[in-house]
């Protein structure tokens, strides 16, 4: 399946936004984090628990979601495929891998989010800052290989080359 | 003979070191999540008595 130009634009353009913007909100909520972690004034820690646990559900979910689903159709159609490039592979895996982890740790969000709201006493967790530093560090990884598109194809992509070079004959 | 491009010339050395690196990733987590006293949101708990209490 080939997109038309115009919708490969659409696409491409919304694949950007959505990635781009997973980085950023990363880092906005590693900043929560840090505060999280360091504040002395009590209202500043419970508000940044808050705020994560609405970040990560409202922003996070849903921009992991449409990077997926737009770099899924921007490969799928066009002459890149999923499987062919490594640099798509890898970008593939992470971003996978990212959602998986990012869904799975909504939990650890929501359960320091409850006792933020309830309790006096307020654990001070280093979970959110070492999470969203590795995911910092996963999606800069991911920015890269899609900016320079390093070379190398896979065995699956070599042997759809041939067969292009053999029907091209 | 048949023609090989640029691309076809086994696997790059980049995506050997992503390997590389990857699997020391993996592996270090498993060791952390066996040794390292389990995760997931009971780890991060909500009692004080498992971490700093907030200032008052």
């Amino acid at each position: 399946v080939t997109l038309a130009p115009r919708l490969r634009k659409f696409v491409f353009t919304a694949h950007v936004v959505s990635s781009v913007g997973w980085l950023g909100a990363i880092t906005g909520f590693l900043a929560l984090a840090v505060a999280s972690l360091t504040s002395d004034e009590t209202e500043t820690v419970r508000g940044a628990y808050l705020a994560m646990d609405v970040m990560g559900w409202f922003v996070l979910v849903p921009l992991a979601f449409a990077s997926l689903l737009t770099g899924l159709v921007q490969s799928l159609g066009t002459h890149w495929g999923l499987f062919r490039h490594y640099w798509v592979l890898f970008k593939l895996l992470i971003n996978v891998v990212a959602t998986v982890l990012l869904l799975m740790y909504t939990q650890t969000l929501d359960a320091l989010a409850d006792t933020a709201r309830e309790s006096d006493h307020l654990l001070r967790s280093a979970s959110p800052t070492l999470h969203a530093s590795a995911a910092l560090v996963l999606l800069l990884v991911a920015t890269t290989l899609a900016v320079y598109k390093p070379r190398g194809l896979t065995p699956y992509g070599q042997r759809k080359q041939r067969e292009a070079a053999q029907t091209s004959r | 003979m048949s023609y090989k491009s640029p691309e076809e010339t086994g696997t790059p050395r980049w995506v050997k070191v992503f390997g590389v690196i990857a699997a020391l990733v993996v592996v270090l987590l498993i060791v952390l999540l066996v040794f390292g006293g389990g995760h997931g949101p009971q780890r991060h708990g909500s009692s004080p008595a498992a971490g700093v209490t907030m200032p008052q």
